[in-house]
């Protein structure tokens, strides 16, 4: 077949070949795995323009075999698809996909359409653009994002989705800023297994303190009426080390919106307290309901973690004194900042692998260097999981068996290892998640839980 | 209709065999539109100057997503248990390894096989790849993959992006199988080239058949059966040896070995014959392994004739008439117990098109009325072109009629209509993305992900099992239904006709 000719692109591609070699074991997907982001918003719909396997692939994989959490109200196998074919390929899908935007809005319900591209009409030029356009000049609630697999992964195609819903959804003018209202951007939906319970967390410690939140994602939102509320809000909380900041700027430069970014997404009492206390600072709350909060939640929690402390002052058999975490880097600070501040455990290895992008990488390292006032680690970037699973088996770990905060790809290592794995990031085909969550005051118990019952039920 | 391992690529199914993905109505008048009773099969189709046999297709303007061939290689090769699959394509496409390492580890667990991940290696195209073209990151996987695992084998995954940018892939695995001295085998599964997925499986077992096989064998295995199977429990196993064969799996978790040993088989039989027609056909074509030509191995009439067929083969007549009689002592007690409790039931098998085939004959054999099935795609016509191999033929004349037999390429949109049509006690599934909608409707579901589940004479019983205990999920089902809202237009919702787009555009 001959070769296509690429779609104009706005920035200039690298001349010098790029360093992305083989990975195995995949801990991301392309771009348009984004359609599951999309799905992640009540009654939106994505619509895919690829090949008849990008959908399934996609869903099955993170929303499926990773916590078994589902997929949504118009995601996974609703997912209209032009599935597109060899005449597509030849002679260009843009008219296959007009039909199928058309006949989506007599099957479907749904509040608003997304369009995510594949690889196929991002090689062959298709102008997608066009076609959603006059979808949108009838009225149609109606967007579309490039997420052709090639051009980056599930990570940056979410700020795609994100960016093409405020760009073509949302009016230009901010109107009246609503006092107390934030917009919350932070963990990946459907990429991080435990999302929808930690969004639920994280918006029940603002709202905690005051303030009102437009969650954006998963079930505590209102959907895409939230959505259109997002020039309202006061500010928004990037609440991750880089996901959601192009977002942030994107809507200051739209709608002058300040922005608040904090990189550690807090579990545990001390960095969920740390937490509020700086979002109330920058919101200019009053302090007095944000310390009763405070007090309420910590009282709550250092209750149980008073019946814990037995537990793990004398339990006779032996429990991990190193960990190793590999993970996208939300996750993977959020609980080595946890384990090493509230546990006192070691780090031996932590290995960030969602390919952040480089500018945002120093800040990582940076983040990781100052973990706790005694404790400086040095952050690792890798994707490919062979690499990683060499670099964790000549890792020392003492004479205890390590603890390593993986996925399912660690399931063997960690036997060779004869640790104990904790599944907690893409992929964890081995855990059913609902609404539990691993962050905030709540979210931690439930993480010592599981750490700890995993630990002890290997013991006989 | 020869089949040509001669071109590195496979042909696709719709050009071999005519398969469709759009039919709506009873299962007899498709059976009649299929090639097997047309008797003469080269005469059909060549009329419009096409090679494969033609059945009038629905298609319509609506799609969800669907499957796609390099899916099936995933799941094919990529389960071989002493090679490696790269995957030549951006990273997206590597996503099945999530899904097929999980099936892969619970297949090796059931199996009693050691536990590991599979193994699968993406070159990870990026967006200069598209410009530049991807083959020496191809060379640098193959590489990779080799000093990584010492595989016995390296099997190549093309890619719709591989494709269109028209990547070298012949060139770049000639030139690393000369180097590394293991078999590279490029599988050519671009998404976009066929409509179903099921050409996928034709393109590993080509590349199989190309270049593992062994061409001239030296010895022949005269008690050696190829069994063309997934990763389902070995019911094959004990079930073979009553005739003093044995057994060698083919092509998940079979080691390369037992892959290039196939040519020296004394026949081929597999659980579907969605599955297993190419390659079955191809061994007897090329290396003279007897295919067995008879129904499938599901209910009485199936499995006895399926036994006879293999006995015959392979000159064990007696053998087979005495465990044929063995079992339906053994069987039929357990059967009647069974029936009384399911008679009046009414279930749905929404599955492959030669498994759905056999499943609804199980389900009749169990007094489970079937009134509607779904295929997601259908063959009028296997490469062997022998009309014993006529799956859908078998069920209409042993078992009667399917009145709403629809195939669809896994459509949930009609999936809704097809179920109101019907309205049965539970489905009958395999494939994902069908259940969860049938749940949101109060019918419970059978996942069968063990495919062997509902083979020959203990199938029956098993599956009779499985109905009585998943109809004590419609607990869980009843309770959700009422609480759900679909993601579809009333007006959608209220359509009888599954069709109606298509029609309406073809109109």
């Amino acid at each position: 077949m001959a070769i296509l000719a690429l779609k104009q692109r706005s920035a200039d591609l690298a001349p010098e070949p790029d360093s992305s070699g083989p990975i195995e074991l995949v801990r991301y997907i392309c771009a348009i795995g984004a359609l599951q982001s999309a799905a992640a918003i009540p009654r939106v719909v994505p619509i895919t323009h690829c090949g008849p396997g990008c959908t399934d692939k996609a869903y099955m994989n993170v929303a499926f075999y990773n916590g078994f959490q589902g997929t949504g109200w118009g995601g996974g196998p609703v997912t209209p698809s032009t599935n597109a074919s060899q005449r597509e390929v030849i002679f260009g899908g843009a008219d296959r996909l007009r039909e199928l935007i058309e006949s989506t809005l007599t099957v479907l319900d749904g509040d608003l359409f997304v369009v995510l591209t594949g690889c196929i009409p991002d090689l062959v030029g298709d102008d997608v653009g066009s076609v959603v356009r006059d979808f949108q000049k009838r009225g149609v609630p109606i967007v579309y994002a490039e997420t052709g697999g090639f051009r980056g992964n599930n990570f940056t195609g979410h700020e795609a989705v994100v960016q093409a819903i405020i760009e073509q959804h949302l009016g230009p003018d901010a109107g009246e800023r609503k006092a107390g209202l934030v917009n919350l951007w932070s963990l990946l939906p459907y990429q991080n297994t435990f999302w929808r319970g930690d969004l639920e967390e994280i918006k029940r410690l603002l709202e905690g303190i005051g303030l009102k939140v437009n969650v954006l994602f998963g079930p505590d939102s209102a959907g895409i009426s939230e959505w259109r509320d997002i020039p309202r809000a006061a500010f928004n909380l990037v609440l991750s080390p880089w996901l959601g900041l192009s977002t942030a700027k994107l809507l200051e430069k739209r709608y002058g919106q300040p922005w608040l970014h904090i990189p550690v997404v807090p579990i545990g009492a001390r960095q969920s307290t740390a937490f509020l206390r700086e979002v109330a600072a920058f919101a200019g709350l009053p302090s007095a309901p944000v310390e009763d909060f405070i007090a309420r939640e910590e009282a709550r929690y250092y209750n149980y973690i008073d019946g814990f402390t037995d537990f793990y002052s004398e339990y006779w058999w032996g429990l991990p004194a190193k960990f190793a975490v590999i993970g996208d880097s939300a996750y993977n600070l959020a609980l080595t900042k946890f384990l090493v501040t509230q546990l006192g455990l070691i780090p031996a290895r932590q290995i960030v692998t969602e390919d952040p992008p480089d500018e945002h990488r120093e800040a990582i390292r940076a983040q990781f260097r100052a973990i706790d006032h005694d404790v400086s680690v040095e952050v690792e970037f890798d994707e490919d999981s062979f690499v990683i699973h060499d670099k964790i088996r000549s890792t020392d770990f003492g004479q205890k068996p390590p603890i390593i905060f993986g996925t399912t790809w660690e399931r063997d290592l960690v036997k060779e290892l004869k640790g104990t794995l904790v599944e907690v990031g893409f992929p964890a085909s081995y855990e059913v998640v609902l609404s539990r969550s691993y962050v905030g005051y709540r979210g931690a118990l439930a993480l010592l839980e599981r750490i700890y019952t995993t630990v002890v039920s290997r013991s006989a | 209709m020869a089949i040509n391992l001669k071109t590195s690529s496979v042909e696709t199914r719709e050009q071999r065999l005519g398969t469709i993905i759009g039919w709506d109505g009873a299962a007899s008048s498709l059976a009649e539109e299929s090639a097997f009773s047309r008797g003469d099969c080269a005469s059909c189709g060549s009329s419009r100057g096409a090679k494969a046999r033609r059945v009038c297709e629905l298609q319509g303007p609506f799609t969800q997503g669907s499957v796609c061939s390099e899916q099936m290689v995933e799941c094919q090769a990529g389960n071989v248990r002493d090679a490696v699959l790269v995957q030549h394509s951006p990273i997206g496409c590597g996503a099945g390894q999530v899904i097929y390492n999980s099936i892969y580890r619970n297949g090796l667990a059931m199996r009693g096989l050691p536990v590991q991940n599979i193994r699968f290696v993406s070159t990870n195209l990026r967006e200069r790849d598209m410009v530049y073209g991807g083959a020496e990151k191809l060379d640098r996987a193959i590489r990779a993959a080799f000093d990584r695992h010492r595989p016995n084998a390296i099997f190549i995954a093309t890619s719709c992006a591989s494709g269109i940018i028209g990547d070298d892939v012949e060139s770049v695995a000639r030139a690393c199988e000369a180097d590394l001295g293991v078999p590279v085998i490029p599988l050519h599964c671009e998404g976009f080239k066929s409509k179903h997925w099921s050409t996928g499986f034709d393109a590993t077992q080509h590349g199989i058949l190309r270049q593992i096989v062994r061409r001239n064998p030296t010895r022949k295995q005269d008690d050696l059966i190829n069994v063309i199977n997934l990763w389902g429990t070995d019911v094959f196993t004990p079930m073979l040896k009553e005739l003093g064969l044995r057994v060698n799996y083919v092509v998940d978790m079979a080691t390369v070995e037992e892959l290039a040993q196939m040519s020296e088989a004394a026949a081929t039989v597999s659980f579907c014959y969605t599955l297993g027609t190419y390659l079955a056909a191809a061994l007897e074509q090329d290396y003279g392994v007897p295919q067995v030509k008879a129904p499938q191995p599901y209910g009485f009439a199936g499995t006895d004739a399926w036994l006879r067929e293999l006995a015959r083969v392979t000159g064990r007549e007696a053998l087979a008439e005495d465990y044929i009689a063995r079992e339906h002592a053994r069987v039929k007690p357990l059967l009647a117990a069974l029936r009384p409790k399911l008679k009046g039931l009414k279930g749905y098998v929404a599955t492959g098109s030669a498994y759905a085939h056999g499943m609804v004959g199980v389900l009749r054999e169990l007094d489970v009325e079937v009134d509607g099935s779904l295929v997601f795609h259908h063959d009028p016509v296997y490469d062997s072109e022998d009309p014993r191999q006529d799956s859908l033929g078998h069920l209409v004349e042993t078992y009667g009629d399917v009145k709403h037999f629809t195939v669809g390429n896994r459509q949930q949109y009609q999936f809704y209509n097809l179920l109101q049509r019907v309205k049965p006690d539970f489905i009958i599934i395999r494939h994902n993305g069908l259940a969860p909608l049938a749940a949101r409707l109060g019918i419970p579901a059978i996942p069968l992900g063990d495919e062997h589940h509902a083979l020959g004479y203990q199938g029956m019983v098993n599956l009779g099992e499985s109905i009585l205990a998943v109809l004590q999920h419609r607990k869980f089902h009843q309770d959700i239904a009422g609480r759900v809202r679909l993601p579809y237009k009333a007006s959608w919702l209220a359509e009888p006709d599954p069709f109606a787009l298509a029609r309406l555009a073809t109109v």
